[in-house]
């Protein structure tokens, strides 16, 4: 039998779309109350870039038709059985998360920093070469390295505050509920802050909108505001999952 | 700004954004129904849409030349 790729859980329903990922068959899998919604899949094709956004068109019609918990892309199941087993084993926490999100949906916020963070030593090191020598100061090399060091550490905790400060802006402008919002700060070295915000569906343009102003008058960072998707950042419930 | 992700207009990091949730987000099944989720393939789609993001963006600026 061929496995199944997972799309995302609903409450059982009497009916849905029918077609998967490259057209092959979408199954309804029914495990007590929920049913969860999985392509049909052939082993022998590998999933692509595309597959990626065509999981994320069936989530949001999944969505649009009633409560949806979409699931992580790339989870596969053995067969339809073992689905269905790990559907009722769950049931309790499947259902809490759907009832949590249902009619939700989710703002992406990303920040980039206007100059990415660069290190003190400003010349890099090409690879298979070997690390410079410190320059001796007036303290000697060990301690020109240790200072260094500080130089860079400060300099990361400065931009953590940073993020941190522009993330409870943010959240004290947009956000009704503080439980509505997850980030992150300094994900990387160009990114200040990735932050989710949880609205109303019928909210969640407005939402947007506000966002939109709120990053515009921000100083020192580009900002990008994305959705409304699926609440994909909310499925589990807060402190279990990445950011908060 | 300097920097791979500063070169792309926020369509594309609306792009990487979204592919960063379907990737990293969503819930997750376990138990003995689940075969795997995410891995080496998905880390390498993950940097193939950054890669092709780029490009775009090469691409349009080459044309523009």
């Amino acid at each position: 039998m061929r496995p199944l790729l997972a799309h995302a859980i609903t409450r059982r329903a009497a009916s849905g779309p029918d077609s998967g990922l490259r057209g092959q068959p979408l199954e309804q899998i029914a495990g007590g109350e929920l049913a969860l919604w999985a392509t049909r899949w052939d082993a022998e094709a590998s999933l692509a870039r595309d597959d990626a956004f065509a999981h994320h068109d069936l989530v949001v019609v999944l969505c649009d038709a009633g409560a949806c918990l979409p699931i992580r892309f790339g989870t596969w199941l053995a067969d339809e059985a073992a689905a269905r087993r790990s559907l009722e084993a769950e049931q309790d926490r499947f259902t809490s998360a759907i009832d949590r999100l249902e009619d939700r949906r989710e703002v992406a916020v990303t920040l980039l920093w206007h100059e990415p963070e660069t290190a003190p030593s400003a010349k890099p090191v090409a690879a298979g070469e070997p690390a410079p020598e410190p320059t001796a100061g007036a303290g000697g090399p060990g301690r020109a390295f240790l200072e260094g060091r500080r130089t860079t550490y400060v300099g990361t905790a400065e931009r953590r505050r940073e993020a941190e400060a522009l993330a409870n802006r943010l959240a004290a402008e947009l956000a009704t509920d503080q439980g509505d919002v997850r980030h992150e700060t300094c994900p990387s070295s160009e990114v200040a802050l990735s932050m989710s915000l949880l609205a109303r569906k019928d909210e969640a343009d407005a939402l947007k909108a506000r966002a939109i102003t709120a990053v515009a008058a921000l100083s020192g960072v580009r900002g990008v505001v994305s959705g409304p998707w699926p609440p994909y950042t909310f499925t589990e419930e807060l402190g279990s999952g990445r950011g908060g | 700004m300097s920097g791979p992700l500063a070169a792309l207009p926020d369509e594309e990091l609306t792009l990487l954004d979204l592919a960063d949730r379907l990737l990293n987000r969503g819930v997750v099944i376990t138990g003995e129904a689940t075969i795997s989720v995410a891995g080496v393939d998905l880390v390498y789609l993950g940097l193939n849409l950054i890669l092709a993001a780029v490009e775009t963006i090469e691409q349009r600026d080459a044309r523009r030349r």
